[in-house]
């Protein structure tokens, strides 16, 4: 009774907090669609410091941006636009991954921070950040309602917006493009679209990887570490499955979802592609060799995110410069060569990744579905100015600032109008964002319990192709215990987020 | 029981100056014209009903309720901490105890200045009392400071830990939510929930071999190192002393990571067996079992025998070589001589720094969680045949959030690693002939 009358009041504040903040004129509120840099100009939610003594919000953002320079370019645009109006904002220079609900409330911590959604939205079950009235933001228009979806959140009824999208992330196919087949065009390319069939179906990279390691058994066509749900996650959630159901328009944490639908067929491809791989994919030893493996022509493909794109391009203009090239030449020829394009689009059904992808009909397929995650900026609740935080996360989220973040950090932004001016993979991811081929980390609390458990069975399946080569029995022969395997997987979340729970 | 006799006597005195000490801290000593300690010890009773007036009672009123009222970020509304409050409570439970002491102190004092009244002499002033206590007493005073050290940064914190176990702190129930006393139901989940209890007695299992088996490991090789280094044949000794101190001036978490890529199935054991035409060996995957447990034995005597090995040889340092020319006179061998001279001697100076290791042992967190975290194994609730009841501890309580499930789990470790080190520690020579063995 006490929750719902502190939620009646709470609803009411809101409404009056929310309306004062859109009540001024300002250049971009209302909603308006921002489509270009005379566009950058603040919402205005009325707030006025003193010039003379402005109020100090202080802004958590991640390492890359620190280190890459665009933090201190935010800053200094942000208070020249806000030097009248009485709002300085500074690095808050804490670890980017600090705690608020233990900070906060005992009034240290940052005013605004940028983090991931996952990690924004454990704050908000315990209201350690604020709802924001994100209608009245810039970005609003141009933000798909995916990437809102990611910073929503229900209470006793009513949806809250939580934080507001900046950019999205998703596991990438990385290759070089001088270690294609020289035959990929007549051979790898039945239907002739000019894009190489093991890109955009899981038989044919499955068929280009066999027949990469037979010829040469040193040499693989795709490497992942299969124990990694992230990167792996082609594997676990493109068969019906799901991570959390909902109930009501809620995720509903009691109903875990890895072993739904045909989820098994997901785990026995994860098996099958394993066999083509070797004991690396077992652990995260691939993902620590991807950079080194991929330059040196061991791995044709490998799975990783877009901010490990310097990495591989690091290490592949090192190759070529061992290969006898000058610095100015391998870096051209690495950046020419380095390719990065989502994971192909089609699995089987079926999951038997050995067919022959022309004999399977066009609902014999079903798409591929990657985990990714929306990074975006929350307000904390202990803040002292939550409408000058207001004004700086709409400032933040603004077109220029965006497109000055895309173009310094390299990211992918939610804004439909940044993204189409940066280039084939923003825009790319962007799309698969607004399709739904990306499926967005919860954003509850409970998600932090999917890993282990996932971590867990992943590897040991993968392992089963390399007990049979050691004349061990297979642990996982068939869709029975591929299934019990997921069960377990649902069973070990739900203990870990329940069982003690009381 | 002391308290209450000094109390009752006090009370009963025929004295009207002690019985008003007793019924009001410090009267009775001004009446004795004790100005200056009379006035301090009303000063303190006065400091306290202030103190108690002011913060004192709310915060032991919210040592039992941990509070009624929630905060509301969103409103900006202030609500009760239960975290603090328990806190602020137990430091005014800390204050009670003080004042109860001072008072004790207070009785002491009054009936001690009538008794040196009762022989005619002139009731001591602040100062030759002061005087008095620092020459009668001055190991109290050499002592006060320590032991306060000792209760603000142990002893609390334990206490603290321990009342945490009896809430439901953790979970969903944290703060700004309202945390509640609960009793023994953390303990009655660890060792009553399906899963839970079987994992606990599995990992104690391994726990206690891994404590003991890890600690003779290390101090067995630590001394057998610095017997070999202590032998005459051996050239160069400072410069092979030079490496294991090497290996442990390296950050152990760091030495950890690189024997995890040492035996991961890219790293360079694997590699070896690859080249040689065999198929690579899961050292710390999940079909691992007893190799696992080996690596992590070799791994922390890797980090740990060079302490033992510098220990061991700063204790042969003052071992009497003649003991070993007369032994051999005798006819003793090298094997007897080991087990008679030099074992007791080294054992004796060590066993405070044996228990010390077992305990570091049973409890070594970093050992497994940097070679093989992130498992999760049938048989197990939320843990690895790996961990240890500090790993597990860890999964459940930090990992989870659980708090007061780790509170009682700790509380749990901790009387069992006491009740073990105990009972060795008092059946060692080094408690037992303290004082003759030489």
């Amino acid at each position: 009774m006490r929750k719902r009358t502190s939620f009646l009041i709470l609803a009411l504040i809101l409404a009056l907090l929310l309306s004062a903040c859109g009540g001024e004129t300002g250049a971009g509120s209302g909603g308006t669609t921002g489509t270009g840099p005379s566009d950058t100009g603040p919402a205005d939610t009325g707030f006025q410091g003193d010039p003379n003594n402005p109020v100090i919000l202080h802004v958590l953002e991640n390492d890359t941006a620190k280190a890459e320079g665009y933090l201190e370019a935010l800053l200094t645009a942000f208070n020249e636009a806000y030097k009248d109006r009485g709002i300085q904002a500074v690095d808050a220079n804490m670890d980017e991954f600090t705690d608020l609900a233990t900070n906060g409330p005992y009034g240290y911590g940052p005013d605004v921070l940028y983090q991931a959604n996952d990690q924004l939205m454990r704050y908000a079950e315990d209201r350690h950040i604020l709802p924001i009235d994100v209608e009245k933001l810039d970005c609003y228009a141009s933000t798909p309602e995916a990437a809102w979806d990611a910073f929503h959140m229900t209470l006793d009824g009513t949806q809250y917006t939580m934080g507001v999208p900046v950019n999205v992330q998703e596991p990438m196919l990385f290759y070089r493009e001088d270690q294609m087949p020289s035959d990929w065009q007549t051979r790898w390319d039945r239907d002739g679209n000019g894009t190489a069939d093991f890109f955009e179906n899981w038989c044919d990279l499955y068929a280009l990887s066999r027949e990469i390691h037979d010829a040469d058994p040193n040499k693989f066509g795709f490497m992942v570490s299969m124990n990694n749900l992230y990167l792996a996650s082609p594997f676990m959630l493109s068969f019906g499955n799901y991570i959390f159901g909902e109930k009501d328009g809620v995720l509903d944490d009691t109903d875990i979802g890895f072993s739904k639908g045909q989820a098994v067929n997901g785990l026995w491809a994860l098996r099958q592609f394993a066999e083509q791989m070797n004991e690396g994919c077992i652990d995260d030893t691939v993902t620590l060799n991807r950079y080194e493996k991929l330059a040196d022509g061991s791995y044709f493909t490998a799975i990783s995110t877009p901010d490990t794109y310097s990495l591989f391009l690091g290490n592949l203009t090192n190759r070529y410069k061992q290969d006898g090239l000058s610095e100015e030449e391998a870096a051209k020829k690495a950046v020419e060569n380095l390719k990065m394009v989502e994971l192909p689009g089609k699995m089987p059904l079926n999951g038997d990744l050995s067919q022959d992808s022309a004999s399977i009909a066009e609902d014999g397929w079903t798409t591929t579905v990657v985990m990714g995650g929306v990074n975006g900026y929350g307000i904390s609740s202990y803040t002292k100015y939550r409408e000058a935080c207001l004004e700086f996360v709409n400032f933040a989220t603004s077109f220029d600032m965006i497109k000055l973040r895309a173009d310094t950090l390299g990211i992918a932004p939610t804004r439909s109008d940044v993204a189409a001016q940066c280039g084939d993979t923003a825009d790319i991811i962007f799309n698969s964002l607004s399709s739904g081929r990306i499926y967005l980390m919860p954003s509850i609390k409970a998600v932090n319990q999917i890993w282990v458990p996932c971590q867990t069975v992943m590897g040991d399946v993968a392992k089963d192709p390399f007990r049979v080569k050691q004349g061990e029995a297979a642990k996982y022969p068939g869709t029975a215990e591929l299934q019990a395997a997921l069960e377990t997987i649902d069973r070990n979340i739900y203990d870990a987020i329940h069982t003690l729970a009381g | 029981m002391e308290h209450s006799l000094l109390f009752l006597t006090a009370v009963k005195s025929p004295s009207k100056r002690v019985r008003a000490s007793a019924a009001l801290m410090g009267l009775g000593q001004l009446m004795a014209r004790q100005w200056v300690k009379g006035l301090a010890y009303l000063g303190a009773l006065a400091a306290f009903i202030a103190y108690m007036a002011a913060t004192g009672v709310r915060d032991i009123a919210g040592f039992f309720t941990l509070g009624t009222v929630e905060a509301d970020p969103w409103l900006g509304t202030a609500g009760d901490d239960s975290i603090i409050m328990l806190l602020r409570g137990l430091l005014t439970f800390v204050l009670i105890l003080g004042l109860v002491l001072l008072y004790r102190s207070n009785l002491r004092d009054i009936l001690e200045t009538e008794r040196t009244g009762a022989y005619g002499e002139r009731a001591p002033g602040f100062v030759l009392s002061m005087r008095s206590f620092l020459n009668n007493k001055f190991y109290v005073v050499a002592l006060a400071i320590p032991v306060a050290g000792v209760l603000v940064f142990n002893v609390i914190p334990i206490v603290f830990m321990i009342l945490i176990s009896f809430t439901n702190y953790g979970g969903d129930i944290v703060p700004p939510k309202l945390v509640d006393w609960t009793g023994f139901e953390s303990f009655r989940r660890v060792l009553s929930l399906s899963g839970i209890k079987e994992t606990f007695f599995r990992i104690l299992g391994w726990n206690l071999i891994w404590a003991v088996l890890s600690t003779a490991v290390n101090y067995f090789g630590g001394l057998a190192l610095a017997l070999l280094l202590n032998k005459k044949c051996v050239k160069f000794k400072r410069f092979w002393r030079m490496f294991p101190i090497l290996a442990y001036a390296v950050p152990g978490f760091i030495t950890l990571l690189a024997f995890k890529f040492l035996f991961s199935y890219g790293g360079p054991i694997n590699h070896y067996i690859t080249a040689a035409g065999h198929s690579a060996v899961g050292f710390l995957d999940i079909d691992a079992g007893m190799k696992a447990r080996i690596i992590g034995i070799f791994v922390n005597a890797w980090i740990s025998i060079p302490t033992s090995m510098l220990l061991a040889t700063g204790i042969l340092s003052n071992l009497n070589p003649n003991l070993y020319e007369a032994a051999s006179i005798d006819g003793a061998g090298p094997w007897q001589q080991f087990r008679q001279i030099t074992l007791p001697f080294v054992v004796f100076s060590t066993t405070p720094v044996l228990i010390t290791n077992f305990i570091g042992n049973f409890n070594n967190f970093g050992i497994f969680y940097f070679l093989r975290g992130g498992l999760y194994m049938d048989g197990y609730f939320l843990a690895s045949d790996t961990d240890l009841l500090i790993n597990w501890l860890y999964n459940l309580s930090i990992d989870n959030n659980y708090y007061s499930i780790g509170a009682a789990v700790s509380l749990i470790i901790f009387l069992i690693t006491s009740a073990v080190s105990l009972s060795v520690y008092v059946r060692s020579n080094a408690y037992r002939r303290e004082d003759s063995f030489r």
